[in-house]
């Protein structure tokens, strides 16, 4: 799985990660790997362009909750709990959309399964790039 | 009188994850051929990813084995089977979440196979001859006969 990494200063300094593949079992870890390696390096603001992600499984999901925990410095949940996994994204989704990860340009099957997780509302989504940039 | 199953597509190939966008590939080229709906292929495609993910991560775990695949309709309904030689499971068991009660009194269960459940309108399991897993998704009324059909 290839990424590209660009920074972008908006309001604060936001990093736009872009996969190139879809999102599945057989690589969400090696997205997972790839946010905590820009968390260490310092990064604090995530804008996940999934433009070439076609298809996205439950796997990709539990992927979008942990970007959205280590961007919010509370470390990744584990990734293989399943259930669990899912039990914390409802509870955060009940804190609100975290304000530090976005998810930009989802395709069409992305966006119903986020709509069949009953996760549409809890990551922040855009098809604006600018005006994605601007929410942070 | 049973209705008569169309021609089966059948995938046969080992159990590794990186095997998985060859399986999505296969559900949805073989769905187009039998004529199913193009708008509900997705969710038929994503039940058969949830299950073999399971089966290759939590069934296989991390040995090798294979995994089969076969799709078919029957009257309207598109049917596919998975096999595996991994240890029993039965997704079927595991209990639905109960969505009246608090989230952590949930019982723990796979997200695919909720999902999988969630698209899906019937999941079967049985142990085959061989002492293997079969799977078989069931999707009524998704088969277009008005257009002639699956032959």
């Amino acid at each position: 799985m290839n990424f590209t990494v660009e920074t972008v200063q908006a309001r604060v300094p936001v990093t736009i990660l872009t996969p190139d593949c879809d999102m599945d079992g057989s690589n969400y870890r090696d997205v997972i790997a790839k946010a905590q390696e820009l968390q260490s390096g310092g990064t604090r603001y995530l804008l996940l362009d999934v433009q070439h992600v076609r298809y996205m499984s439950s796997a990709g999901l539990v992927a979008l909750h942990s970007m959205a925990k280590l961007m919010a410095g509370e470390g990744s949940p584990d990734p293989t709990a399943g259930w669990d996994a899912y039990h914390a994204v409802e509870r955060d989704r009940a804190g609100g959309a975290p304000a530090q990860f976005k998810l930009l340009n989802p395709q069409p099957r992305v966006e119903k399964l986020l709509e069949m997780a009953g996760l549409s509302t809890f990551f922040a989504v855009y098809k604006d790039r600018a005006e994605a940039l601007a929410a942070f | 009188m049973v209705a008569p199953i169309s021609m089966i597509y059948s995938l046969h190939l080992e159990a590794e994850l990186k095997n998985l966008g060859t399986i999505r590939d296969f559900v949805e080229e073989a769905a187009v051929h039998l004529q199913a709906n193009p708008t509900a292929i997705p969710n038929v495609v994503l039940a058969v990813d949830e299950m073999a993910t399971n089966i290759i991560e939590h069934g296989y775990r991390g040995q090798p084995g294979t995994i089969e695949v076969e799709v078919y309709a029957q009257n309207e309904a598109l049917i596919v089977q998975i096999r595996d030689r991994a240890p029993l499971f039965d997704p079927t068991q595991v209990p639905p979440p109960d969505l009246s009660l608090p989230i952590d009194d949930r019982p723990a269960g796979g997200l695919g196979i909720y999902l999988a459940r969630k698209v899906m309108d019937d999941i079967q399991h049985r142990v085959t001859a061989d002492n293997g897993n079969e799977l078989t998704l069931i999707k009524n009324h998704i088969i277009q006969l008005s257009s002639g059909g699956p032959s």
